[in-house]
């Protein structure tokens, strides 16, 4: 489904503050894959979703999604194939807006934006019934400003929009971090149900060791602007954070990073 | 609290506006509060006790422009009496939009009369009334500024004034007088004003037929003063600088150009001269504002049709040159110039 | 008494002058509150406005024709600035000021057409053109009165406004200036949406510009110098005055309008008490920032602090 080859991204290069955050990174994700993604800070994690996303172009390297090269595509042409969450509550919707008007923007995602009314009588009784599914009463605050709603509720609201139409591969950056831990769980519940249930292909980053191994069926470690880990299958689902710790440090070499990575 | 909140903004800018408008409300005739004299006779409502109600609409705080508007002022209250004519004043501030503003509380305010000084100031009486009678000063051209296809010196409609050009025929003969070796006429002016287009447009061609070289060196703000007058130093003999406003608020800027370059500046009115010019035929806008305001008498009190009355020039053009510039360019005069004042 | 009658009798120039320059402040409006850009152009534009409509009309253009070549000529400066900032990278408000700048000789030029130069200021009389708004009768109780084609004008943007923004594009439009990065990942090319939010706003720009030139009998050079400053004041008093009564979106552009009718209602109230011009740039500064200041100073001062996001915060837990 997704298919990163070598890619490499340098930020401000020739300066002093020159920062090579891609190392020649390739990474596939097969149709249905939920990959979870950790490493410490400046590890490349969020870089990489980017580079996926198409926030920058790459310095070198190829990106392709479902067969199409999307290389040289602009974000905005990229986001016909993939539905994003940020690590930001307040990136993923537009706060001046009714939660169905960002519904409805969400659901004409890679396509044409025509002059037909931007959201049609029929649509929002669907959003109704979607709302109902988060279980957080957004349902009844259909024309209410998103600014109005809380960081979770903004999360749930991204992520519902992001699934909205079938993407075919899901990028959630960190998108529980911002939360307290109560509505993380929660929003991480429904991250889970609606991945299961559409089968999405999901590459998700977190910043808690536990949730990368409760998660999905491959987690992926990166270290240095590369994949220093890649577990998947069987050895996955038996995986403890003693065991991660330590095959991080062989992978590595460092034994100092333990701290840092669990803090990142 | 939420209340008020709700009532400060409208509070908090009424009292911001009142308390300008009291702060400055001192040096302005405050209307008239005694009540209306029974009689009519002059014209409209804006003044009581049978006073004249005038509204002068000036575009730009400018010496030139004040000298016209304080001409038309002390030829009505000479003639008129100081206590038998209220002038009510607004200055555009250089803001050709504000114009239609003044002169719409002129018209609302119902005055006898209405004097425009300058070109946007006119324009916007003429399209505001066409019942009050609007006399023009410092107005060059009326047929370019009112768009008059066939012009026979008079406008024909409720608009007459003084213009305050100085003979081009004249001033292009002036140059050929003082100047007899030059070849090149650059000439230097605003892009942006009128006036100033269209005597450069007018006196190329006397040029021309004198067999002069002509080149236009237009600035578009006080910002490329400076350097479109070295261009002009660079490819003249001789520069002309017509009635511009924005050459004469920047005379000392053209000065240290044109003096240090030895290229001699023919100006179009007094100021420019003074500043950086060396000779100049010049009208004084004192006299073309107190003609406006004969006229105004005229309509005014004798009855007369300001329909059928024609634009008046100066009453007279003077020759006039700049003593020092002239000994720094070492250029000598002919005879009959009289030296500009400082 | 007599005051109060003549300052009356001053109303109906303030709210023709008002309804113009609130069709200027609908664009603004446009860039300031939806796009959230500060877009410098519309001191350009409202001239090109001016001078493409008064030298068609008076190159025998009927006048209607004349309006609509100024509006698409605005839209075309919108495009200019959308360009530099899109394409070139220059930040928004620079972008504008480099179109305006542009602007001044290419109005010079527009006025001057047919004469081979530039023309700084053109005259379009209401005695020789049909026009379609005029200073002189807007006190005549009749149909020619401009402020009845204004009014029209005004209600027609507003709708058409209202049912653009309503539609997919319109809606792209607005996600593109709530949050960018939230646009472009729905899939919306915020580039053009910015350049066309500045054809938009810079085409009814240039439509109140021709207004203008119209009613006050001439296009000039200088007439823009400050139209951002008139545009913002309009946008900002309305926001303040109305916006707790004004929530529909139809509505809020209204107040823009009354905005700027109000804006010039209180400049004929001050110079009528005797404020002179010299200081009236100071006062309209002054009343911006004021009324850029409330809104900051009622959240600061007179509500108790409310994090809006906390206010749901209750739904979840």
């Amino acid at each position: 489904m997704l298919d990163v080859k070598n890619i490499c991204k340098t930020f401000n290069p020739g300066t002093v503050n020159e920062k090579t955050a891609l190392a020649g990174v390739s990474l596939h994700l097969d149709d249905g894959d939920f990959v979870t993604v950790i490493g410490g800070n400046g590890a490349g994690k969020s870089t990489l979703l980017n580079a996926v996303a198409g926030v920058w172009p790459v310095d070198s390297g190829s990106i392709s999604i479902g067969g199409t090269d999307v290389t040289h595509l602009p974000e905005h042409k990229r986001a016909k194939y993939i539905g994003r969450v940020f690590q930001d509550p307040m990136m993923g919707t537009a706060a001046t807006m009714q939660i169905e008007e960002n519904m409805a923007l969400a659901a004409r995602r890679g396509r044409g934006r025509t002059l037909r009314p931007g959201i049609g009588r029929d649509e929002r009784e669907r959003y109704r019934e979607l709302l109902k599914i988060l279980d957080l009463g957004l349902e009844d605050r259909l024309t209410s400003k998103v600014g109005l709603l809380s960081g979770g509720q903004r999360q749930a609201l991204t992520l519902l929009m992001a699934t909205l139409q079938k993407p075919q591969l899901l990028l959630l950056d960190e998108h529980t971090a911002a939360l307290d831990p109560k509505t993380a769980a929660k929003v991480l519940e429904a991250t889970e149900r609606i991945v299961q249930k559409d089968h999405l292909t999901t590459l998700m980053i977190t910043h808690n060791m536990k949730d990368a191994i409760v998660h999905g069926n491959r987690l992926i470690m990166m270290y240095e602007g590369n994949i220093a880990l890649d577990i998947s299958g069987e050895d996955k689902k038996k995986l403890t954070v003693e065991q991660l710790l330590a095959k991080f440090g062989q992978a590595t070499g460092s034994d100092e990073a333990d701290d840092k990575l669990l803090l990142g | 609290m939420k209340k008020l909140s709700k009532l400060m903004a409208p509070a908090l800018s009424l009292a911001l506006a009142l308390s300008l408008a009291a702060c400055s409300g001192g040096d302005a005739p405050s209307q008239n509060s005694a009540s209306p004299a029974g009689n009519s006779a002059p014209g409209g409502d804006a003044a009581g006790d049978g006073k004249y109600a005038i509204g002068i609409c000036q575009l730009a705080p400018h010496p030139a422009l004040d000298a016209a508007t304080q001409g038309f002022k002390d030829a009505l209250v000479e003639k008129l009496g100081e206590g038998n004519v209220e002038f009510k004043e607004g200055n555009a501030s250089g803001d050709s939009s504000l114009c239609p503003t003044i002169i719409d509380g002129f018209v609302a305010q119902k005055v006898d009369l209405i004097l425009a000084n300058a070109t946007a100031p006119l324009q916007a009486a003429a399209s505001a009334t066409s019942d009050i009678p609007v006399l023009g000063t410092s107005v060059t051209d009326y047929a370019t500024a009112l768009e008059i296809d066939n012009w026979n010196g008079t406008v024909g409609t409720n608009v007459s004034g003084t213009s305050d050009l100085a003979p081009l025929d004249q001033q292009a003969a002036m140059i050929q007088e003082v100047f007899p070796e030059a070849k090149t006429v650059g000439m230097l002016y605003c892009s942006g004003e009128p006036n100033s287009v269209y005597q450069c447009d007018v006196i190329e061609g006397y040029l021309k037929e004198m067999g002069y070289e002509t080149k236009r060196f237009a600035f578009n703000d006080t910002n490329d003063v400076a350097s479109v007058a070295q261009t002009a130093c660079d490819g003249s003999d001789v520069i002309y600088i017509p009635t511009d406003n924005t050459a004469a608020d920047n005379t000392e800027a053209i000065a240290n150009v044109v003096l240090p370059a030895k290229v001699p500046v023919m100006a179009g009115e007094e100021g420019i001269c003074k500043g950086c010019g060396v000779v100049t035929l010049t009208i004084d806008y004192y006299d073309i504002g107190y003609m406006a305001g004969e006229m105004a008498y005229d309509i005014l009190v004798n009855g007369a049709d300001v329909s059928t009355m024609a634009v008046k020039s100066a009453p007279e053009v003077v020759k006039k040159y700049n003593a020092a510039n002239c000994e720094a360019l070492g250029i000598t005069v002919p005879e009959g110039y009289e030296a500009t004042g400082e | 008494m007599e005051f109060i009658a003549s300052l009356l009798n001053s109303m109906p120039g303030a709210a023709a002058q008002g309804l113009a320059w609130g069709i200027m402040a609908i664009g603004v409006y446009i860039t300031y509150k939806i796009l959230d850009i500060a877009d410098l152009t519309v001191d350009g534009s409202i001239g090109t406005g001016a001078a493409v409509c008064v030298v068609l009309t008076v190159n025998g253009v009927p006048v209607w024709a004349a309006m609509l070549c100024a509006v698409l000529a605005g839209v075309l400066a919108g495009v200019v600035t959308g360009l530099f900032h899109t394409v070139c990278g220059i930040p928004a408000i620079l972008s504008g000021i480099l179109t305006q700048l542009a602007l001044y000789s290419i109005n010079l030029r527009t006025m001057g057409w047919g004469t081979g130069g530039g023309k700084p200021n053109l005259p379009v009389s209401v005695d020789k053109y049909d026009l379609l708004v005029t200073a002189r009768y807007v006190r005549d109780l009749a149909l020619r009165n401009p402020l009845i084609p204004l009014a029209a004008l005004t209600v027609v943007v507003i709708a058409l406004l209202y049912w653009f923004f309503g539609t997919e594009l319109g809606c792209s439009l607005r996600a593109t200036g709530a949050n960018g990065n939230m646009a472009r990942a729905q899939g919306i090319n915020t580039n053009w949406c910015k350049v066309l939010g500045l054809m938009v706003s810079n085409g009814l720009v240039a439509l109140a510009g021709a207004l203008l030139a119209q009613y006050q009998g001439f296009s000039d050079v200088n007439m823009g110098r400050g139209a951002i400053v008139i545009g913002l004041a309009a946008v900002i008093i309305g926001e303040v005055l109305f916006s707790k009564v004004f929530r529909n979106f139809a509505l809020k552009l209204l107040a823009c309008v009354f905005g700027a009718v109000i804006y010039y209602i209180v400049i004929q109230v001050v110079l009528r008490l005797g404020l002179s011009t010299d200081d009236l740039k100071l006062l309209t500064a002054l009343v911006v920032a004021l009324f850029l200041a409330v809104p900051h100073w009622k959240a600061r001062y007179f509500s108790k602090a409310v994090v809006p996001a906390q206010k749901g915060g209750s739904a979840h837990a």
